[in-house]
């Protein structure tokens, strides 16, 4: 129907979380005035949670950067963009040519497109010539990738959400999604409400928990012990599938033995879940017929991460629970395109779809479509480019959309890394506290304002079409890497996003029939066969590992980087709240910071009567590494000897508390573990953490 | 398979399938006020009734489900009088003309139904614009239920209630504090499903058509 209200309809993809929303952009005079769900969007059916349908109007903000900005002194001056990238291409060059490529690094952001992330990628490789690219999925999915790949082959979900609606039982474990992916929450609370038996997993007692059958609250840090007790009981109470373990897997016997060391009686010892709730969780996920598993960053934000993806594996193969409708493994990914920019190569040790750098062929394939020779060894990872910063190895870095000095771990480390560094480029929609320490910030274009594509936790490849135009001289991410990529004397030879896709369709064999045609309005999901044939379920008939099979791990439970001792008591676990996302630059520039202005610590009433702590007093919370203030709130949706708070606010910086320890295998942050005292304010001197003095 | 005529044109569905679905993949509209494909059909607003050959009366095509040799008339002039008398006196009781974009308009302009011939009490106005997002109109409200499944079967935040009987039936947010007040999660399901603007978003009663 035409709406005479509005100038222009649009569906795009949302750019929030992972679930990956079809909407509708409705634009007036150049501005979005409202945000429906697309009725035939296949992960959210005509729904959509508050940040996708209101929280736009940052996208017209009146501190949206609009000018390519120079720093001079203390403070930055407008420039034109024909300066701004002529200093960029020159200091790059400069330090290239005095400390080689590997003294500069560079981050893609997983909130942009794989258009642009594949961009960066290729910016980093071809143009400057080092393997230092990254993103941000470092610090929330990358154990999920590492795990799914080494277990079943593949860095994706094995299903689809819909899965949810067809399954008789789901684990969530470690996730909150009627906070963090909200269409994903109601979609399992209405599943829940109909009769899918919901096993909830998490230190805190999320909304879910009230809609399940059961709900197990670990210590943080003891998932793995969780999981192998539910392993040994389903192989001592005989629910393992053997006919699919002895056709289609590896490695049971090994497993089942570690497991065979987790009687339900040790795991309450390790974990403090009641023994006879591990076993009615066993039960429950091995007696139904389908059933599935959701994780979040719960699961992987630990020191030991990626075991518990394993873990997870582990059960699904058990019980033959894997490669069915209802039977899935769906990774939450928290942001819209985490998987998509990971998909794209932003990876310091993989080309396209995971393809390793030190893949001969591979190699060889993008030398011939670049024209230029590319290094086989492995770049940094985000955390090692910060410590080669400080150590005086790393001299320059190019950000995009990422806002490491408030979402990264250790942050006054991060601080002291970015001004350690010789050169720093920044590109954003807002100033953040990153931009602070920049030498140039370029201004870019929210996803409201470009097209491309966003890959959401069902591996959906879906289109993102522009609505409006970006303000002022802001251009898009893919114009601006283009443009500084041409300056460094590497031409990429594109003119859209679309033909970007073109190249990595030509490129990458899971992508090989993706096309811009195709996706259309419901988007393909990878692998896309070369006659457009897309992949719904994963592993129905074999794993994509040499023989076919999926390989179990045996693991046994490791303890966290970190643990409550005399000086620092309580265990504080960080997520997200509903109303915001992740480092807040677009949310609190939206009345959701109305909905929500201020965060607060939760703790429980024992703990808050025991430390005198009262409801909405500021409380001071101090780690190993930092100290933070904040009110308390006082709930029993924490269990005792627990706090949570998230970090969407810089008035807060929550990641000070959070210390260097990270997953052994992919260096992804241990958020969920961090050791604090609490104290009310009073009894400690009021001074703020003094950081950003530039 | 069921086999039954639609309009005329024989056609099969899967056994389950509604009157309203079966006509309207057969291609024939079908007005509606209650139904919103996102929700269970609820069989309220008797806009979607239609003729079925040896039944008393006009059945609501949405609760009704294809039995084998039914014959349909989508037109049927009895279910098309009483859906358009169903509508005007829905309309006789607003303040106004509804908004040209919205549903109820639409559903009557598809049903000829014009300026309602009965005169009386009319809702006045009574607005909550506490929220940041999401606006009430409850004048507007013609307890139609949408907003209400909506917030339970789509989000489940039964953060909305129908209160008040007859002429005082309206839709209120937890115990009529407002939507911040309620469980609400400000998804925005109950404006998105509104088909009159009484519960609407913010950003749009600033845009003029």
């Amino acid at each position: 129907m035409i709406d005479s209200r509005f100038d222009t309809t649009v569906t795009t993809t949302c750019g929030y979380c992972g679930v990956g929303c079809r909407l509708e952009a409705r634009v007036r005079d150049d501005a979005v005035v409202s945000i429906a769900p697309a009725l035939d969007g296949p992960a959210n059916e005509g729904h959509t949670c508050l940040k996708g349908r209101f929280a736009h109007r940052f996208s017209r903000h009146r501190e949206r950067l609009t000018t390519p900005l120079i720093r001079e002194g203390h403070g930055f001056r407008r420039a034109s963009w024909e300066e701004a990238v002529a200093l960029v291409a020159e200091r790059l060059g400069a330090i290239r040519a005095a400390d080689g490529p590997d003294a500069i690094a560079g981050l893609a952001s997983s909130r942009a497109t794989n258009e642009d992330c594949y961009a960066m990628q290729r910016l980093m490789r071809a143009a400057i010539g080092t393997n230092n690219i990254d993103n941000c999925s470092r610090v929330c999915h990358s154990p999920t990738s590492f795990s799914l790949r080494k277990a079943f082959g593949l860095s994706g979900a094995t299903g689809s959400f819909a899965d949810i609606d067809r399954a008789d039982a789901l684990i969530v474990l470690g996730a909150n999604p009627t906070e963090a992916h909200p269409v994903a929450g109601a979609r399992i609370k209405q599943a829940a409400l109909r009769g899918l038996r919901l096993v909830t997993i998490d230190p805190r007692r999320i909304e879910l928990a009230d809609y399940g059958v059961l709900h197990l609250s670990p210590r943080p840090g003891t998932n793995a012990a969780v999981l192998h007790g539910i392993a040994h009981v389903l192989v001592r109470d005989g629910l393992i599938d053997e006919a699919f373990l002895a056709e289609r897997t590896e490695g049971f016997g090994e497993a089942a033995a570690v497991s065979a060391g987790y009687t339900p009686e040790a795991v309450e010892e390790i974990s403090g879940v009641p023994a006879a709730d591990v076993e009615a969780a066993a039960r429950i996920y091995g007696e139904a017929r389908e059933a599935s598993i959701a994780w979040g960053l719960g699961v992987t934000e630990h020191r030991h991460g990626s075991d518990v993806v394993r873990l997870i594996c582990n059960i699904a193969l058990m019980t033959g629970k894997v490669g069915r409708p209802g039977s899935a493994l769906l990774p939450m990914r928290g942001q819209n395109n985490v998987q998509g920019s990971s998909d794209m190569g932003a990876l310091p040790d993989t080309f396209t779809a995971y393809r390793s750098v030190g893949d001969e062929a591979v190699a060889r394939s993008f030398e011939a479509a670049w024209g230029v020779e590319l290094p086989r060894e492995r770049g940094m990872k985000i955390p090692e480019m910060f410590d080669a910063a400080v150590e005086g190895r790393l001299k320059a870095m190019y950000i995009f959309g990422e806002d490491v000095a408030q979402t990264d771990p250790n942050t006054a480390h991060v601080v002291a890394a970015l001004e350690s560094l010789d050169f720093l480029v920044c590109q954003d929609i807002f100033e953040t506290e990153t931009t602070k320490y920049a030498d140039v910030i370029l201004p870019a274009s929210s996803f409201l304002e470009k097209s491309g594509t966003f890959t959401n936790a069902e591996r959906r490849i879906q289109l993102v079409a522009p609505a409006i135009t970006p303000p002022g001289e802001a251009r898009t991410d893919f114009d601006i890497l283009l443009t500084v990529s041409r300056a460094l004397g590497h031409d990429m030879g594109f003119e859209t996003p679309e033909d970007a896709m073109r190249e990595i369709a030509a490129l990458t064999p899971d992508f090989a029939g993706v096309t811009y045609e195709r996706l259309g309005r419901a988007g393909l999901q990878w692998p896309v066969a070369p006659d457009g044939t897309d992949a719904k379920i994963l592993y129905e008939r074999e794993f994509s590992l040499p023989g076919g099979r999926g390989r179990l791990a045996a693991l046994p439970y490791k303890e966290p980087g970190d643990a409550a001792d005399a000086d620092f008591p309580l265990i504080l676990v960080t997520g997200r709240r509903l109303q915001h996302y992740n480092a807040g630059t677009m949310t609190r520039r939206t009345a959701n910071l109305d909905l929500f202005a201020e965060d607060f610590l939760e703790i429980h009433p024992e703990d808050a009567e025991r430390l005198w702590i009262g409801d909405g007093e500021l409380v001071s919370v101090r780690s190993r590494v930092g100290r933070i203030e904040i009110p308390a709130k006082v709930t029993d949706r924490i269990e005792p000897g627990h706090v949570f708070t998230a970090f969407h606010f810089p008035e807060v910086r929550t990641n000070l508390l959070v210390g260097a320890s990270a997953d052994v295998h992919t260096s992804c942050p241990e958020y969920k573990v961090v050791a604090v005292d609490v104290r009310p304010m009073p009894e400690v001197p009021a001074e703020r953490p003094v950081l950003a003095q530039v | 398979m069921i086999e039954l005529t639609i309009d005329g044109v024989a056609t099969s569905v899967e056994p389950g399938t509604t009157v309203l679905d079966a006509a309207r993949a057969a291609g024939a509209a079908i007005p509606t006020l209650c139904f919103d494909g996102r929700q269970d059909p609820f069989g309220a607003c008797r806009v979607c009734l239609v003729g079925v050959e040896g039944a008393p009366g006009p059945v609501p095509s949405c609760t009704t489900p294809c039995r084998d040799g039914m014959v349909v008339d989508t037109r049927d002039p009895t279910a098309r009088r009483v859906a358009g008398a169903v509508v005007e006196l829905v309309l006789s009781e607003l303040p106004g003309p509804p908004a040209p974009h919205t549903e109820l308009a639409a559903v009557a302009r598809d049903l000829g139904v014009g300026e309602p011939r009965w005169p009386g009490a009319v809702h006045q106005p009574l607005h909550d614009d506490r929220h940041p997002y999401l606006s009430f109109h409850h004048e507007l409200c013609i307890s139609c239920g949408r907003c209400v499944r909506a917030c339970d079967e789509v989000q489940g935040a039964f953060a909305l209630t129908a209160t008040g009987r007859g002429f005082e039936a309206n839709v209120v947010a937890g115990l009529d504090a407002g939507f911040r007040e309620s469980t609400c999660v400000s998804c925005g399901a109950c404006a998105d499903t509104c088909p009159t603007d009484a519960i609407t978003e913010i950003s749009l009663l600033e845009v003029l058509p």
